[in-house]
């Protein structure tokens, strides 16, 4: 019966696709381990900047008539173009991953176009940009192979445009925009806006008697000189905590997969049974009535 | 002698965690000391070299390319953006991490004058661990 050998072939079919799946999955689960040991060692580099820069911005800010003179720290009032840095993998198999991120990159377009505000889009990812690329939308610029090995350096060279183009004024605002982990089930959607840096966070601190004299223009060279570096280091925390929600995300989607196959293979299992059967029952059924007419 | 904590911190981990006597930072405006009981003080650190004189009188050389420093009286918290540590068990060790360092320094732009002090500096380390 060509019934039966369609089954089988089926059974053989699904069974290869399983064990693709599940040799993804384990994949992605040792590479999920690496990426997440390192977002977790950087996670205490972050916590210290975010600390000094607190501590010396909001020094400056409580000490100076006007605030913080520097444009990182202003409240600019009309934007006229803000530039959208996103992050996606470089591969898909990874569940709504991507599309997640993209959605909400769309949504943050759409809202500074209705201010009437330029959006200036710069992808890191080739999923998230050949969506772009292929809905005609306009990119200024893309790299494609960042996003699945982040690179500090090469993460510094990217963001440096957009830090450069701020300080000159050409935009006025910097969003990044990534799915970061959360934990080995979920992952967190991040739209952060970096640049202007929110100055509501700086509190007054209170200034520790023993505090050293600093003096005011070294302070502010200072906070420059470490803005810079924040928002280099956002951009490269970004992507290592892509790295990981990808990861987290594929191994999921893997372990879906399997379990789809696995039940697929069930299925196709009682049905090959039952026409087996069916093709036992009808020979029978042939051979007996051919012997019944014998007689 | 009195210690004082001292934490580096890079974008990749933290690279040193522990107790030293002294350390030897390079300061925008010039090489300063940390003793314990320093004063509280940030400043910004440039392209050189961090010497931390541990309790056993061992010196441990990092080599840093930018970084930041925040001292207060207990503790010298310094975040560093691209480090190397000059150490090892055996000379291979030490020499591939003194390959490590140089090119780290040669990835920095060379217009400061500051560089060729810092790879006379790790040369010496490197000498004194051989």
């Amino acid at each position: 019966m060509a019934n039966l050998k369609d089954i089988q072939r089926q059974i053989k079919s699904v069974s290869n696709t399983q064990k693709t799946t599940r040799a993804m999955k384990l994949v992605s689960t040792a590479k999920l381990r690496r990426a997440e040991e390192l977002a977790r060692r950087s996670r205490l580099y972050a916590d210290k900047m975010n600390q000094v820069i607190a501590e010396i911005a909001g020094r400056i800010k409580c000490s100076k008539i006007g605030g913080i003179d520097n444009r990182c720290f202003a409240e600019i009032e009309n934007p006229k173009m803000v530039d959208i840095v996103f992050v996606t993998a470089d591969k898909g198999l990874c569940g709504g991953f991507n599309i997640q991120t993209i959605k909400a990159v769309k949504k943050l377009i759409k809202e500074y176009k209705d201010k009437n505000v330029k959006v200036r889009l710069r992808g890191i990812g080739k999923k998230g940009v050949e969506f772009f690329k292929y809905n005609e939308v306009e990119l200024f610029d893309s790299v494609v192979d960042l996003s699945s090995k982040p690179e500090k350096v090469r993460a510094d060279d990217f963001i440096a445009t957009s830090i450069e183009d701020y300080k000159d004024g050409k935009i006025d605002g910097l969003h990044i925009i990534y799915n970061g982990f959360k934990n080995m089930m979920t992952q967190e959607l991040h739209v952060s806006k970096i640049l202007p840096v929110d100055t509501e966070q700086f509190e007054c601190g209170e200034t520790q008697s023993s505090m050293l004299e600093i003096e005011a223009q070294d302070e502010e060279h200072m906070l420059d000189s470490l803005v810079n570096r924040y928002v280099e280091y956002a951009m490269y925390y970004a992507l290592i905590d892509s790295v990981a929600a990808e990861h987290s995300s594929r191994m999921q989607a893997m372990d879906t997969a399997t379990n789809n196959a696995k039940d697929m293979v069930k299925g196709l299992k009682v049905k090959f049974n039952k026409a087996r059967q069916a093709a036992i029952t009808t020979e029978l059924i042939e051979i007996i009535s051919g012997v019944e007419s014998m007689k | 002698m009195d210690k004082l904590k001292l934490e580096i911190l890079t974008p990749n981990g933290l690279i040193f965690d522990g107790e030293a006597v002294s350390v030897t930072l390079p300061g925008e405006e010039g090489e300063f000391g940390v003793l314990a009981h320093h004063s509280s003080l940030s400043t910004l650190l440039e392209a050189g070299v961090i010497d931390i004189e541990k309790e056993d009188k061992s010196v441990e050389s990092i080599l840093i390319n930018w970084g930041v420093v925040n001292v207060d009286e207990e503790k010298a918290i310094v975040l560093v953006e691209g480090a190397v540590a000059i150490r090892g068990e055996t000379e291979s060790a030490i020499a591939s991490a003194l390959e490590e360092a140089k090119e780290l320094i040669s990835s920095i732009a060379d217009s400061n004058p500051a560089i060729a002090h810092a790879t006379a500096r790790i040369e010496s380390a490197a000498q004194r661990l051989i």
